[in-house]
């Protein structure tokens, strides 16, 4: 640790001996009362604009307090994140860093004022497309290699990391950075993951004030959720057509229990590596042959196969790896590349907190006379405009799967 | 970059931003016996602050607002708004001040201000005047007390 570091570690615990309970709570007993919140905000007022001389609240108390009474039932909040950790805050969280990416965009899709985020990871910087109003922004590094020294300084007040990704990683963050400001609150969130998906929204909504925005979004995410799983949920398992789906690393698949196994699931396939108990097998191509998968999933966006999503208009890159797979040796005896149904999808609608619009499009390539009303691409363009509040026009921009 | 990504960039630059609710108070001057009834209409405002000028030679009478909500200080009154989206008060005067009412409020959770303006009278009813809200509560309070400091050294 740096010499720096250290005297902003020093200054850093002074403050955090300063923690205050609820603002404007003038008798104390932690519930900031309707009277309470009037009187306050009168003083307020009255000592700003009437020449009033009695003391008044600061304008931080002041809507600190508003923001408590509305969203928080003017009460201190103590939340459960998915790492099972309890937090009570007695204050909104108004200066966000996260070195999860993932989650900010769950906050984008919950309406989260972007002058509350105050780091972010380099990924985020890296994706000015994506993230455009978020260049500029303190680089924070990444959750293998953070920058404790730009962390300390932007004084967050939360710190954002992953719940069950990079776990040992987001632990050292945690342990560096509380050695350095034992203020900062820490939050574990993974924001990607089907099972925990709605809870983390609701949970965050709660967090941020943004109860209503939540609800509505995740009634969005419950309606395209919902529509798949009401229609798969009703074919038998014989009938379930076989998926081998295949990450940007050839012959790299998905085992038991993986996040891309579940989607398989969610979306009515049978995943031909199911039953492998290693998290991402490398599978021999014989198998894939041997057993005939009646579908088949390229995933790109990374690796070697680092094209694609938001920032990369060129659909013919998705063509040639679609092309590859089916010149493959003796592939041409499996159903799914005599069929026509190879099918390329980027990582960024399939891996992280726009699953569910890649789980749509799985659906509709495994039973496409059973989601004939079924727009992935719909679903897509109004999550980027209604939830993420970007102008960006999917017949114009971006590639995300093959064949469109 | 590459240039495709550069032209991207500058398409997708103009990022809109989660949309809030804009706030916005309109007042509402009802002139009735020897006074004038005010009703304030709040709109998306559900925590915040509201200061009211009254004209001179009007006195303050009284208001639906809850007592412990409402705070008077020579021409100025104060509401603290907690849910309210009408608030009325009544004060003695003559009717032709309809237009000179001045008042600024603030929203508390979303920092946004804005200026209750007298003027700009329409129609919602005979003998009544109203003024839609408009941003910039930094320029209506620094009005509002230029006004209330000239009445103060004039003597009012």
């Amino acid at each position: 640790m740096t010499r720096r570091l250290l005297l902003l570690a020093c200054s850093l615990c002074l403050l955090a001996g300063m923690a205050q309970g609820v603002p404007c709570d003038r008798d104390g007993d932690d519930t900031l009362t309707a009277p309470e919140l009037a009187t306050a905000i009168l003083d307020s007022l009255d000592a700003r604009f009437m020449g009033g001389t009695v003391e008044a609240p600061s304008p931080v108390d002041l809507r600190d307090a508003a923001f408590i009474y509305e969203h928080w039932d003017g009460r201190t909040l103590t939340i459960t994140d998915s790492s099972g950790r309890t937090t009570t805050l007695s204050r909104p969280l108004r200066r966000i860093a996260l070195f999860n990416s993932d989650t900010l965009e769950m906050m984008r899709s919950l309406g989260l004022e972007p002058d509350r985020v105050v780091g972010v990871s380099k990924y985020v910087l890296e994706d000015p497309v994506f993230y455009p109003e978020y260049q500029g922004t303190a680089n924070l590094g990444s959750t293998w290699a953070p920058d404790y020294e730009q962390a300390a300084s932007i004084r967050p007040d939360a710190v954002f990391l992953y719940a069950t990704l990079s776990e040992s990683s987001c632990a050292d963050i945690e342990k560096t950075l509380r050695s350095i400001d034992p203020g900062i609150r820490f939050f574990r969130f993974d924001s990607y993951r089907p099972a925990t998906y709605a809870e983390e929204a609701r949970t965050l909504g709660l967090l941020l004030g943004k109860e209503e925005e939540a609800r509505r979004f995740l009634s969005f995410h419950r309606n395209v959720t919902g529509t798949v799983a009401g229609v798969v949920d009703a074919i038998p398992a014989e009938d379930r057509v076989s998926v081998y789906l295949e990450s940007w690393h050839d012959y790299k698949s998905a085992g038991k229990g993986s996040g891309y196994d579940e989607k398989i699931e969610l979306a009515g396939g049978r995943n031909i590596f199911g039953e492998n108990p290693v998290e991402y097998p490398v599978v021999d191509p014989e198998a894939v042959i041997s057993r005939n998968p009646d579908v088949i999933v390229k995933i790109v966006g990374a690796g070697e196969l680092a094209f694609g999503g938001y920032g990369d208009d060129d659909r013919s890159s998705f063509e040639t790896v679609c092309r590859t797979i089916g010149n493959r040796p003796v592939w041409d005896r499996i159903s799914a590349v005599r069929d026509g149904r190879v099918h390329i999808i980027h990582s960024d609608v399939i891996g992280g907190p726009e699953y569910f619009i890649g789980t749509a499009y799985l659906a509709k390539w495994f039973y496409p006379d059973l989601f004939t009303d079924l727009d992935p691409r719909a679903v897509h363009q109004q999550y980027l405009e209604e939830f993420q509040h970007l102008d960006y026009d999917l017949d114009e921009h971006g590639t995300f799967v093959y064949p469109a | 970059m590459l240039p495709k990504r550069a032209v991207l960039l500058c398409i997708l630059v103009f990022v809109l931003a989660a949309p809030a609710a804009a706030g916005s108070i309109e007042r509402i001057v009802t002139p009735s016996g020897n006074g004038l009834d005010i009703t304030l209409t709040l709109t998306d405002i559900p925590v915040g602050g509201i200061v009211e000028t009254l004209p001179d030679g009007c006195t303050w009478t009284e208001a639906d607002h809850p007592e412990n909500r409402t705070r008077v200080s020579g021409q100025q009154v104060a509401f603290a708004v907690i849910g309210e989206e009408t608030i009325r008060y009544r004060v003695q005067g003559p009717p032709d001040v309809a237009e000179a009412f001045a008042g600024t409020w603030e929203d508390l959770l979303t920092g946004e201000s804005g200026t209750v303006g007298a003027g700009e009278p329409r129609n919602p009813g005979p003998g009544a005047a109203t003024a839609p809200g408009t941003p910039g509560f930094g320029c209506a309070a620094a009005i509002a007390a230029l006004a209330a400091a000239y009445r103060w050294r004039c003597g009012r």
